[in-house]
């Protein structure tokens, strides 16, 4: 028989990812019903979750291939450079924004039932991790256009998935909390995410950068993962040992650092609600 | 031999730093903060509050609004850990919510049950054994590969009741004696939780329904600015209750 003793002392951080992996049932249901209500109802199914990081990458190719006639100094194809960051800042504010949204309006089951509103954030990065996975399957095709393969180390991209994961996740707990309490913040994570998918180089290769912009696009994470992605999937963009650094080093931060005060903050919110 | 106790709150308190004006925009925060016009006082949602819910027994939670009821029920279903103060719950514990909030108008009845039930603390291997037996209960055999957005509300009440209330839990909680759908399926759903307080489960339910708490409790707890005034038996806590609200 469960006892549940209020007295009983609970580790922050380790408490919680316990409890994720003690409710790892319902973790596989809340992914399950993320990819079901996204591909089962819709006509053409798994591709719909493309369709948009794909037209995103043709609009951005036209405007900067055909009008602005940008080339990368490298020599490397322009497409899947642009298509790698796409779906990459793709991975990552789905991962935000899912997670956010999902504790936020569940706050009405999540204030009166048991649940550990972690299980919500880390599925929905999970399900953009899947939604990512299925995006390099074009990636792999427009790479072939260009005659190339995916490098035979492309199995680090897992890394960079288990990276966003870990990050988005941490992040989106955060950002529930700003959601629950104040009605601007909406908006104002909008206006971020814009500014920050400006501060990665998506659509323009670094070198183009002067001094002190790169500084600060170096600073980026997402900067980190991008490169890496781009490194170990296409080989379309060197990465240095330092990217992989800031990679692991900000996706360990934002989950522990967002387990921790989510674990001090959420109490207050249900409180209030 | 004392029946088994399924909660024990010994002085359970929760407090809060709430700003004097509620601000609910990031922006007007960040004017206050810069203009150090942000003034807090402590407040008090439930203070020094002891009680005892033994195996057979429902407990009523009476008071008036913003008196800390939801707050208890929210500390029972340890959604919220008290500041101060020690609370043990044994076993089990369904609360009954708004029902279906818990639903995906998306998914299927059939998916919408496990996923329910899931999150009400089963396992889905046990929910999915369920389904059948849920759906005949609540009427629904014939639609249950529709989605739910689909239904009609007394539909999705019926639904998430059958499935709330599938097992006798060790410990059900009540916020508001539930009176949806049609009067057959009220009287069905009467029935079933009157089943459920007598087959063995301790009750917490929290109500302005005085009639409910005189016929249906065997203990009462008025509470007032988040303290316990009065406790025992219903009838007497009722008449201190209203006649406090009369004066």
């Amino acid at each position: 028989m469960q006892v549940y003793d209020s007295s009983a002392r609970q580790i922050p951080v380790i408490s919680q990812v316990k409890s994720i992996y003690d409710n790892r049932g319902l973790l596989r249901l809340l992914v399950v019903r993320d990819l079901t209500v996204r591909y089962k109802r819709s006509v053409i199914g798994v591709w719909w979750s493309l369709l948009n990081p794909l037209f995103t990458t043709a609009v951005m190719f036209y405007v900067f291939n055909t009008v602005f006639k940008s080339r990368l100094p490298d020599g490397a194809p322009f497409l899947p450079y642009l298509l790698s960051g796409v779906l990459l800042i793709t991975l990552f504010n789905q991962g935000l924004t899912m997670g956010a949204d999902a504790i936020a309006t569940g706050a009405g089951v999540l204030t009166k039932v048991y649940v550990r509103p972690e299980i919500f954030a880390a599925s929905a990065s999970i399900s953009s991790a899947i939604n990512f996975l299925i995006g390099l399957v074009p990636l792999t095709v427009i790479l072939g256009i260009y005659k190339r393969t995916p490098t035979w180390h492309f199995p680090l991209v897992i890394a960079v998935i288990v990276c966003m994961t870990l990050f988005t996740t941490g992040l989106s707990l955060l950002l529930s909390i700003a959601y629950v309490y104040f009605d601007d913040s909406r908006s104002l994570i909008n206006i971020f995410l814009m500014a920050l998918q400006y501060m990665t180089p998506i659509f323009y290769p670094v070198s183009v950068l002067g001094p002190h912009t790169k500084d600060v696009v170096v600073l980026n994470p997402l900067f980190a993962y991008l490169q890496i992605f781009r490194r170990e999937f296409g080989n379309v963009s060197p990465s240095t040992f330092s990217n992989w650094e800031m990679m692991v080093a900000s996706s360990l931060v934002a989950f522990v650092g967002g387990f921790y005060i989510f674990s001090r903050q959420w109490p207050k919110v249900v409180a209030k609600l | 031999m004392t029946a088994e106790l399924i909660v024990e709150a010994t002085d359970v308190a929760l407090a809060y730093r709430r700003t004097r004006h509620r601000v609910s925009s990031l922006k007007q925060t960040a004017i206050d903060t810069i203009k150090r016009r942000m003034a807090y006082e402590q407040f008090y949602a439930l203070n020094g509050v002891s009680f005892d819910v033994a195996r057979g027994e429902t407990v009523s939670v009476i008071g008036r609004n913003g008196a800390g009821k939801s707050t208890l029920l929210k500390i029972v279903a340890r959604v919220l850990p008290p500041t101060s103060g020690r609370i043990i719950v044994r076993g089990h514990v369904a609360p009954m919510i708004e029902l279906g909030a818990g639903f995906n108008p998306e998914l299927t009845a059939a998916e919408n049950i496990v996923l329910y039930g899931t999150l009400l603390g089963r396992t889905p291997k046990e929910m999915r054994g369920r389904i059948e037996a849920i759906a005949d209960w609540s009427g629904l055999t014939e639609h249950l590969d529709i989605p739910i957005r689909a239904f009609s509300s007394g539909m999705t009440a019926r639904l998430a009741f059958a499935t709330a209330t599938d097992v006798t839990p060790d410990l059900l909680l009540i916020d508001e004696v539930l009176s949806v759908g049609d009067a057959d399926f009220r009287e069905k759903s009467a029935a079933r939780t009157v089943e459920m307080m007598n087959g063995g489960c301790a009750v917490v339910l929290v109500t302005h329904d005085m009639e409910a708490v005189k016929s249906m409790s065997t203990r009462a707890i008025y509470l007032s600015n988040g303290a316990a005034k009065h406790s025992g038996n219903p009838a007497e806590v009722v008449e201190a209750y209203l006649s406090d609200v009369h004066h």
